[in-house]
């Protein structure tokens, strides 16, 4: 049994998520942040592509290529190209395209395939207004997390985002960040500063993870919102042990600066923190790979994603070195995700 | 069964203050909060550093977040090196007490026959470590 935890869907008709919008926004003078590096080689595989529309858009392929081809039993899906909301300049734009593509996606994938999972974009840019979104969908059949960009403006500890994290708690959905607004619109670019290539800033792209991930646990959202589940989709594995490791030695030194942080920084990490697989990093010596995954306590906090039908999509048969073990195996293609998404609804309780 | 090592007198040991010592080729600090002594082994157990010439310190107890509480000032020791904090009474670390610590002697204080017939220094005694 296979859980795919990135699946990018669209619609052959664009139209379905400018159809939901309000009248003054259908009017088409706001178009989504771009920035300086388009993949030379598309972000989509070139065998995904329908014969009506772009890879994605169509349920029959994604089922042939995906679900049927490796035996997947559950996708959770996040969307295309839409994540650019939540570094959109006008805020009431993002807000009113979240609502939107929410609605497709509610009024459309969720009822073609109980295998399909939803994501509820938000716009981190105005906590409150994705707070509302949160109670809005979030309920929903089938929703199974919140998705926000992980390029930003501050980094995701901060307390303005907290009434994300909160409504999220309320409705029991993890909260996820997914690569690709880095450097796009209003978000930050890296550290070192802007990237001359794709390549470059492709592989760069694990710096925001590291920025929000530190942010989270210093600033004590695990503390203030113990119920809170957080994944890093898309964002590599191989800098994790560092970071575990630095927060742990800095905490022993620095502790008192954070008197809320009552334990080890890895282990708030271990327990509140997932990570996807794709793209799977892929050192020369499977050994390594091996090592890395007792590092990050993968069989804990690992869960499988395909990202397709990206280019840089991974084939859960060639994903990991043959000696791995069954268990851990297990884990990640499918317990670990079981565990931490609510795949079936709450039963309506009793009068 | 320890042994007694005479340090300094209680005049030359005032609240708040320090003082090294070498106890048959190990080094200690001894430490007086609020005029009751206390010793620790002069090591860091992380990296050996001299722990005992680090800042005497207090430091912030457990909170809600965004909440500091500052408190046991003149109670913590922080490394020299890379500021581990421990607790000086005691010599365990502040962040994990069962596990990270380092040796603590039990300290006395002993008045000096020789200085009983004084009666201007009859208060001044000996702060004597077992080690």
């Amino acid at each position: 049994m296979i859980i795919d935890c990135d699946v990018h869907q669209t619609w052959a008709n664009g139209n379905e998520i400018t159809k939901r919008l309000p009248a003054y926004f259908r009017q088409g003078f706001y178009s989504m942040p771009s920035g300086n590096w388009q993949s030379p080689i598309g972000v989509n595989r070139k065998d995904a592509k329908p014969d009506l529309g772009e890879a994605g858009s169509d349920p029959n392929l994604l089922r042939a290529q995906l679900l049927d081809r490796f035996g997947i039993s559950k996708v959770v899906l996040t969307g295309s190209g839409i994540l650019g909301l939540g570094v959109h300049a006008n805020v009431d734009y993002a807000n009113a395209l979240a609502r939107a593509y929410n609605d497709a996606l509610i009024e459309t994938w969720m009822t073609w395939d109980q295998r399909f999972f939803g994501s509820v974009i938000i716009n981190p840019q105005d906590p409150r207004a994705a707070a509302a979104e949160i109670r809005r969908v979030g309920g929903q059949d089938r929703i199974v997390q919140i998705l926000m960009c992980s390029g930003t403006r501050t980094p995701y500890g901060q307390r303005q985002y907290w009434p994300i994290y909160e409504a999220a708690c309320e409705l029991g959905l993890p909260v996820a960040v997914h690569p690709g607004t880095e450097g796009r619109g209003i978000a930050n670019g890296f550290i070192a500063g802007p990237p001359s290539t794709y390549f470059e800033w492709h592989s760069n792209l694990p710096q925001n993870y590291m920025g929000h991930i530190v942010s989270l646990v210093c600033e004590g959202v695990f503390e203030q919102f113990p119920s809170l589940k957080f994944v890093a989709i898309e964002g590599g594995l191989a800098w994790i042990p560092g970071v575990l490791w630095r927060l742990d030695k800095n905490w022993k030194a620095l502790r008192a600066t954070t008197p809320w942080l009552k334990r080890l920084p890895s282990e708030t990490i271990v327990e509140h923190i997932r990570f996807t697989t794709q793209p799977i990093e892929e050192p020369a010596l499977p050994r390594h790979f091996l090592g890395l995954l007792e590092m990050i306590h993968a069989e804990k906090t690992l869960m499988f994603s395909s990202d397709y039908p990206h280019w840089d999509n991974d084939s859960p048969e060639h994903l990991f070195p043959a000696s791995i073990s069954a268990e851990l195996r297990e884990r990640i293609f499918f317990r670990n995700a079981e565990e931490w998404y609510r795949f079936t609804p709450i039963p309506a309780a009793q009068p | 069964m320890p042994a007694p090592y005479r340090i300094c007198k209680t005049s030359e040991l005032l609240p708040g203050e320090k003082r090294l010592a070498h106890l048959n080729g190990i080094s200690i600090g001894v430490f007086n909060i609020k005029g009751e002594y206390y010793a620790l082994r002069n090591l860091c157990p992380h990296q050996l550093a001299p722990l005992c010439e680090g800042t005497i310190t207090g430091t912030t107890l457990p909170s809600p977040v965004g909440e500091y509480c500052w408190a046991r000032e003149g109670e913590i020791i922080r490394c020299p090196w890379h500021g581990w904090e421990f607790d000086i009474r005691t010599g365990q670390s502040v962040f994990n007490p069962h596990k990270v610590k380092t040796r603590a002697y039990n300290v006395t204080l002993e008045s000096d026959p020789s200085v009983e017939t004084y009666p201007t220094s009859i208060d001044d005694q000996w702060v004597v470590v077992h080690a």
